[in-house]
């Protein structure tokens, strides 16, 4: 068992760090008060090569591993900001596509959402429900060449912005297909964003389908499989996630200290009362102990393991020890966590979110728990 | 255009200790980065190739683990990398580092350019590189905060302490660069994983450079520190002054000079 990171990682975590540095911080006053990110962010990320970086390079990736991946992001974590989430969506939808799309898919929606030329999205949730895919109902009829879809998607990230869509929705026998959609197809209209309690700028919006017409083509894996595809995407979305909650509680713990080794309580520097100092430790020992499950989980995946209880497990540890994580954070730094010229008061937000998206830390237990038993092994 | 960039890779943190015995800065346990001046350097060469073409090679003296600064010059783009490395180099001062280079710059076929960063953020002599153009009898051009290549020569804007002053060289010369001379591109995730999976680090030692050594190391550096010791930092205390801003004012020039600074 290895646990030390090859070179290439440790310099592309440095790249990561300097990127947020140089692209990222100096925007987010702007994008908070805007509540928009600006498209030239895409472009960054595509000449930095960090768009489908696990899809082989003939598609336009880079092949390079889920770890790394992982420790890219957990570095753009530290900014707390909505644009560290963009790569990890894209990442998702592309290896999606690379994964369950034909050779023809694969060669037409790919490179474009590599090069930071159009965006992606992917659409499961509904106003009904964003946890149970029996529950969804937009459909996709049959005609001639073509599936019609209808309904209405929630909560869809960058669902407005030009580019491609996995679709979820259920075709003329009531399962679950995964559909390609075009953004600029007719039919295809949204409303205004949603107002978050954090990730400012990132564009959540509703996707109205009236008789979008999608070539049937564009189908992802076998027709009446969606919920396959949904699971295994899910699945490494979770990773992701988890790779953002350990970069945040990193920043977290790294805020705290900073603040509190300044702040001076009864005459002293708040880091000599052992009371603040087992804050500190605990919060150092949930980040570690967060931080290396990630890193096992992003290993797995690539060894080629389904990760998909793996995942859930670590989702339904991680979320709350993070959480936790932020709470001492803001305790620490008293009033002054509460107020927005502290970078804590936006990390707080931000971590409220992985637990209540792409499947809640609930569900988490419900799926490792039936898991365990029906599990043959005891 | 071919060009040589002389890098250095320097501890992570500007707060390091220093051997109260031998002098030298205590390297263990401090990560090393690539010098952030040196950066700009690659970044002004990198440029230069944009317009003009040619190769690039990354040179740098250090220890085993200063390849990864060579890696990261790789990954930044440049075509070839040669670490300097042997146990007799330690304790190298300026002169001693100068000299080595200069000794590795003459085996590299051909070079129109050697371009090096003003200054190492840990010794911050500015020595190497105008010694090192002494040393291989080159034009210098120091502090170079723009730099134009011309058909038959290369221009400067040089930076000075009261202005600036344009200066003018043939090939092959040397250029030691400011760092707002630019802003040193991020390599890309593919570029890095190219330099550490498809690249090599050539690695010379003394023998490769010449056969007799006592101009290398501790042995060929005539700078030898006497003493260090770090500045001792007294917390003064905060005196607030009151009264009208220009009495106010006033006072505070004078408290400032009797202090000696202004
Ligand atoms: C910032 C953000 C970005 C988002 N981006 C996207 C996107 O790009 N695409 C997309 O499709 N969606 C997106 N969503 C939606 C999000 O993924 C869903 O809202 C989320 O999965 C939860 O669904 P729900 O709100 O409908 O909760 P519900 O399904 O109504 O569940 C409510 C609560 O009930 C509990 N619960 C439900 N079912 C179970 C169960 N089986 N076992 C145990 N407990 C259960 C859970 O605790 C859950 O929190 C986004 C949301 C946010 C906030």
């Amino acid at each position: 068992m290895d646990f030390t990171l090859s070179g290439e990682s440790k310099m592309m975590v440095k790249a990561a760090r300097d990127l947020a540095k140089q692209e990222i911080e100096q925007i987010e006053a702007k994008i908070e008060e805007e509540d928009a990110i600006p498209d030239d962010i895409w472009q960054k990320f595509a000449k930095a090569r960090m768009l489908g970086m696990m899809i082989p390079k003939e598609y336009g990736g880079i092949g390079s591993s889920a770890l790394n991946v992982i420790l890219i992001l957990e570095e753009l974590a530290k900014t707390g900001s909505a644009v560290a989430f963009l790569m990890a969506l894209n990442n998702s939808v592309v290896e999606t596509i690379y994964h369950w799309g034909s050779e023809d898919l694969r060669k037409r929606f790919i490179p474009p959402l590599c090069d930071g030329s159009l965006w992606p999205a992917m659409a499961f949730t509904e106003p009904g429900t964003g946890s149970d895919p029996t529950a969804i109902t937009t459909s996709a009829k049959p005609d001639g060449d073509h599936y019609v879809l209808n309904g209405t998607k929630r909560f869809i990230s960058y669902g407005h912005k030009k580019g491609y869509g996995v679709f979820y929705a259920k075709d003329e026998t009531e399962k679950v297909t995964a559909f390609v959609v075009d953004k600029s197809s007719e039919g295809y209209t949204w409303s205004k964003p949603w107002s978050l309690m954090g990730l400012a700028g990132q564009g959540l919006v509703d996707i109205f389908l009236k008789d979008v017409k999608v070539p049937k083509e564009n189908i992802l894996g076998e027709k009446g499989k969606g919920f396959h595809i949904l699971l295994r995407w899910i699945a490494g979305e979770r990773v992701q996630q988890m790779a953002f909650m350990v970069g945040m509680g990193q920043e977290c713990l790294n805020e705290s200290l900073r603040f509190a080794k300044e702040r001076i309580v009864r005459g002293r520097p708040m880091t000599d009362m052992q009371g603040f100092q087992w804050m500190l430790a605990e919060m150092h020992a949930s980040i570690e102990a967060s931080r290396w499950w990630t890193y096992r989980v992003a290993s797995k995946q690539d060894e080629g393991d389904d990760i998909a209880v793996d995942s859930a497990a670590l989702k339904l540890f991680v979320v709350p020890t993070i959480q936790e994580v932020a709470r001492k954070a803001l305790q620490i730094h008293g009033s002054y966590g509460y107020c927005k010229d502290y970078k804590i008061e936006k990390l707080y937000r931000t971590i409220a979110s992985p637990g209540v998206t792409a499947g809640s830390t609930e569900i988490q237990k419900t799926l490792v728990g039936s898991a365990l038993a029906r599990s043959k092994e005891i | 255009m071919n060009i040589v960039v002389c890098i250095k890779q320097v501890p992570e943190t500007s707060d390091i200790g220093w051997d109260p015995k031998t002098g030298t800065l205590i390297r263990e346990g401090v990560g090393g980065i690539l010098n952030p001046n040196d950066k700009n350097a690659l970044e002004a060469a990198l440029q230069l190739r944009e317009q003009h073409g040619g190769l690039i090679t990354a040179l740098s003296m250090g220890p085993p683990q200063a390849e990864d600064a060579l890696r990261e010059a790789l990954s930044m783009g440049v075509d070839k990398a040669i670490l300097l490395n042997d146990r007799i180099f330690a304790g190298s001062d300026t002169l001693s580092t100068s000299y080595a280079l200069s000794l590795a710059i003459t085996k590299i076929p051909s070079f129109d350019l050697i371009l090096c960063g003003k200054e190492s953020w840990d010794a911050m002599t500015a020595q190497v590189g105008p010694q090192l153009s002494e040393l291989l009898n080159l034009p210098q051009l120091t502090y170079a905060t723009v730099i134009t290549v011309n058909r038959n020569s290369v221009k400067i804007k040089q930076k000075l302490e009261d202005g600036f002053r344009i200066l003018e060289a043939s090939f092959p010369a040397l250029i030691t660069v400011e760092k707002e001379i630019n802003q040193p591109r991020i390599p890309p995730m593919d570029s890095i994983m190219e330099a550490y999976r498809d690249k090599e680090v050539q690695v010379w030692t003394a023998e490769d450079l010449v056969k007799d050594k006592k101009h290398f190391g501790l042995k060929g550096s005539p700078t030898q520190s006497r003493k260090v010791y770090s500045k001792k930092v007294q917390k003064g205390k905060v005196t607030i002054l009151e009264g009208e801003p220009d009495e106010v004012a006033g006072r505070l020039i004078q408290t400032l000079k009797q202090k000696g600074l202004l």
